[in-house]
């Protein structure tokens, strides 16, 4: 373009675009000018915090907010009565207690009549950390709590636990599509005593 | 009823642009025919329009009554005067007509995708952009009734002259009305590039290409939202069109409506300012005048300064949120904008022959698809044989251009007018039944369902007609509803009192909260605050090694540590916890006195000196040397050793001490230098959490899938915070004071 203008003698527009040119370049680099700011003085200092323990005992209430992400596995049904949720085979949670002394297994769970009419007589095995706690059996149905103390050489300080329980057998709902279920759960975690 | 209101929202605005066009048509003595008026009077008008409404949200006066009279006035002058009129027959120069048969097959295809984007522009609107930013700004101007200074979202500093044309149709009918609006570009769009064709004697390529352009997956889900693209593309190809007219007429009174367009470009999006450089050179080359070519230059910044004038006393940078090295400010970190553009670059494709499959049949990566008929793009270098063809792939070749910068297949659109006209006039001339094959198979390729066959479920498209939604059959919650990004922005609507801010790391519908949402990367702000409680559960960030500096003891007025290391990872910087002076052990405490400088980053200087291992000075720019902070102790002070506590993600960090000399000039200090692994004894995610609430952030927006989702949930009480809700995959958590 250059060479064309050149050679049609337009040396005049030529010059005119490019002190026009000139002209916005530096208006705009003058835009970047005086944008720094001032020196600082120090801020107010801010306090220190001291770090608390990492986690603390916790007893999983289904109905909690944030209870799905403790969630593992086998814990499949949405919440029922703003209480509880229908379980798999071997429901289990994650938690972090913080220190690994002088804590409860807590579960709080019921047996349907429903259930047991098809399954006959349940056993629920009580499990942290994959290593089995206690072992109950349970031929009627209603509302139960178990409470078991944990060894504390089973739990790491300030490391995740893993809580499960285990049913022997599942009941399976009469209708075509339904999965099998467990029981019903209604909180699940370690108590301090 | 709202179904109406968006009508009716759009509608308005619509017959305004037109007839505020049409009035500036006829006054600059633009003579256009029966197929023009309609697209050219509506996106001249809209231009007017956008500038109008720029001055009303200037002077903060963006009350409903206003914008209703704007409207009215726009109406009432061209029904006083009568331009609003189309061209009598018999006034327009005669024009080739398409064959009837091609007239009835092209009708059917448009007429059902004209159905299919109505009623997707109508139903309420929830695309990812256009429920977030383009309209979360909108209604945030229509609550404070004007411009405000958003500096927490790059997006706002974006120049938004479609957008200006939302809100009248927005604070008339809300969402839809403003999609429905979109769509009015769409259609005009169309008919801009049918009517050129006509124009140079080509009707069947004109149609053609209309609907090559028309039916384009990503135009139609585009075309339909509150989006600009579209829109973008119209006015594109309107200061095209306008070349054209000109160049018939050489009447240099239409220059002034091709300046008004180019410069309306720039304020449509960035990217297409070349429109601005294509008409001037245009008007330049045909005349070998620069008068004229300066007309057109004048009159684009009647359009584009304004934008520039906003984002400069707002935000300090005239073309913010790019070029921060130019034009330093506290809102917008050069790092950061370096991040951004590399991924608008590649979008996570690692090879960048991929486009042209990616562009046109899968569009999962790049968010849209253009259709494979574009795999066929290549023809349209054939035009090159005939002037027509030429002079469309000049434009063509600038706007392509442009794409390479960011190459999300929506970005192709102000092109595709162009190459498409340029197709359908080569396969025209070659085979005229293949033309009209190709545009069969674009239809049936197009069809939600028949794409449905050969892409990702994922890739962004129109899905089905949502007749029942569009007419609010279907509750407008409900439709919504069942969108996560809508129920986050409900979540925090419910939660979070008015005035209040919330950090989330990733976005949300915006548009359907009234709460001030910061997006992690999205400014200045976000980014020290998302810093900061990012480095609450990220161990590479706290603070991890104690650079000390030892030298005997001396009075230094102002000392400063020098970067003297390169990065080997341009993301890499250089960040300082804390920088602490000590004499025989003690530290020196920090008194008023003292001044504080840095470079770069300036803005950010105190965060080194706050006493907090969740804040940190950063460079926000890529490490490398040269780069320094600076203390003057406002007197004399006895210092024998400096240190700086890093962050465990600096790997190649160097430094030096200085101080002033006798002449002012900086000199290094001779001393020894060793460095220590640290670990911080407190709680820095309480720290971090007091540092949002310092900085008036008291509420977090995390999904369960942002990074340390896990380690607010796990530790809330060592965070100091209260989980509010846990819904749709997110938690919101307020912090304690």
């Amino acid at each position: 373009v250059i060479v064309r203008l050149a050679l049609l003698k337009l040396r005049g527009v030529f010059i005119r675009v490019l002190i026009g040119t000139f002209i916005v370049v530096f208006m705009v680099v003058l835009c970047g000018c005086a944008n720094l700011p001032e020196p600082y003085a120090p801020p107010p200092q801010r306090p220190n915090f001291e770090a608390p323990a990492a986690g603390a005992a916790r007893v999983l209430e289904m109905a909690d907010a944030d209870a799905e992400i403790h969630f593992v596995r086998d814990i499949p049904g949405s919440l029922e009565s703003n209480t509880w949720r229908w379980t798999g085979k071997r429901p289990t949670i994650r938690l972090l207690p913080g220190s690994n002394r002088g804590l409860t297994y807590v579960i709080d769970f019921a047996i349907a009549g429903t259930t047991l009419e098809q399954t006959g007589p349940v056993t629920l095995s009580f499990f942290v950390n994959d290593r089995l706690l206690d072992r109950e059996r349970y031929a009627a149905a209603g509302r139960q709590r178990v409470e078991k103390p944990v060894p504390a050489e089973w739990l790491e300080p300030n490391e995740t636990v893993l809580l499960a329980a285990e049913i022997d057998k599942l009941w399976i709902p009469p209708q075509a599509d339904a999965k099998p279920l467990g029981f019903i759960l209604v909180a699940l975690g370690l108590e301090k005593k | 009823m709202k179904a109406l209101a968006a009508l009716a929202g759009a509608a308005l605005t619509v017959a305004s642009c037109y007839a505020l066009g049409s009035v500036m048509a006829a006054r600059l003595g633009v003579r256009l025919r029966r197929g023009e008026k309609f697209p050219l009077a509506f996106v001249l008008g809209a231009a007017l329009l956008h500038l109008a409404v720029f001055a009303i949200l200037t002077l903060k006066i963006a009350y409903k009554p206003v914008l209703w009279l704007l409207l009215a006035a726009c109406l009432a002058v061209a029904l006083r005067t009568g331009d609003w009129r189309w061209p009598a027959p018999d006034a327009a120069p005669p024009e080739t007509a398409l064959p009837r048969g091609f007239r009835y097959l092209f009708g059917v295809i448009a007429a059902a995708f004209t159905v299919l984007y109505f009623f997707n522009a109508w139903a309420p609107e929830i695309s990812p952009d256009g429920a977030s930013y383009h309209l979360g700004f909108i209604a945030r101007y229509l609550r404070v009734r004007g411009f405000e200074r958003i500096a927490t979202n790059m997006y706002a500093a974006l120049s938004e002259g479609v957008e200006m044309l939302y809100v009248p149709a927005f604070a008339i009918g809300r969402h839809s009305a403003a999609a429905l609006v979109h769509f009015a570009f769409l259609i005009a769009l169309a008919m801009l590039v049918f009517a050129y064709g006509k124009r140079i004697g080509k009707p069947l390529a004109g149609a053609a290409a209309a609907l090559l352009v028309y039916l384009s997956p990503v135009v139609g889900i585009d075309g339909t939202t509150a989006y600009v693209d579209v829109a973008t593309a119209a006015i594109v190809f309107s200061v095209f069109y306008g070349t054209q007219i000109w160049d018939e007429y050489r009447d240099n009174r239409i220059l002034i409506a091709v300046g008004l367009l180019a410069g309306y470009c720039y304020a449509a999006k960035y990217t297409v300012f070349v429109m601005v450089l294509y008409a001037a050179g245009f008007v330049l080359w045909r005349t070998r005048q620069w008068r004229p070519a300066a007309t057109v230059v004048g009159c684009s910044l009647i359009m584009a300064a304004p934008w520039a004038v906003k984002d400069w006393i707002y935000l300090h940078n005239p073309i913010a949120p790019f070029a921060n090295q130019g034009f330093p400010n506290p809102y917008f970190y050069v790092l950061v904008e370096k991040n951004w553009t590399s991924d608008l670059r590649n979008y996570g494709l690692t090879n960048l022959w991929a486009l042209p499959l990616e562009v046109t049949i899968r569009g999962l990566m790049t968010r849209g698809l253009l259709g494979p008929v574009f795999l066929a793009a290549p023809l349209a270098l054939l035009a090159l044989r005939s002037r027509d063809g030429r002079k469309l792939l000049v434009p063509f070749a600038l706007l392509f251009a442009t794409y390479f910068g960011n190459i999300g297949t929506r970005f192709l659109i102000p092109a595709l007018p162009f190459l498409a006209l340029a197709m359908a006039l080569a396969l025209e001339a070659a085979a005229p039944v293949l033309l009209v094959a190709l545009i069969v198979f674009h239809a049936a390729a197009s069809w939600p369902a028949v794409m449905l066959q050969y892409i990702n479920i994922g890739t962004w498209k129109l899905q089905f007609i949502p007749f029942r939604a569009a007419l609010r059959m279907i509750p407008e919650e409900q439709h919504l509803g069942i969108q996560w990004n809508y129920q986050w922005a409900r979540m925090v609507e419910n939660h979070v009192p008015p005035g209040k801010m919330v950090l989330t790391f990733t976005g949300l519908a915006d548009s359907y909260t009234t709460r001030d949402v910061l997006v992690s990367y999205a400014g200045a702000l976000n980014n020290d605050i998302a810093d900061a409680v990012t480095m609450g559960w990220a161990k590479e960030r706290q603070p991890a090694r104690l650079w000390i500096y030892s030298f005997p003891a001396e009075k230094h007025r102002r000392l400063r540590v020098v970067q003297t290391g390169t990065a080997s990872n341009y993301l890499e910087q250089w960040s300082i916890h804390e920088l602490r002076f000590f004499h025989e052990s003690s530290e020196l405490p920090r008194r008023p006195e003292w001044r504080l400088r840095a470079s770069p980053n300036p803005w950010g200087v105190q965060s080194a000196f706050d006493n907090s291992e969740a804040t940190r000075w950063r460079s926000w720019d890529t490490l490398r040397p040269g780069m320094w902070i600076d203390v003057d102790f406002g007197r004399d002070e006895s210092v024998d050793q400096v240190q700086v506590e890093l962050s465990g993600d600096e790997w190649d960090a160097r430094m030096r001490v200085e101080t002033t000399g006798g002449d002012g000039r900086w000199v290094p200090l001779t001393g020894r230098a060793e460095e220590r692994n640290v670990k911080f004894s407190g709680s820095i995610r309480r720290a971090a959490t007091d540092e949002a609430h310092v900085r008036g952030v008291d509420y977090f927006l995390i999904k369960d899938d942002d990074w340390g989702a896990k380690d607010y949930s796990e530790f809330p009480e060592s965070w100091g915070i209260t989980l509010l809700e846990h819904a749709y995959g997110a938690s919101l958590y307020k912090v304690n004071p």
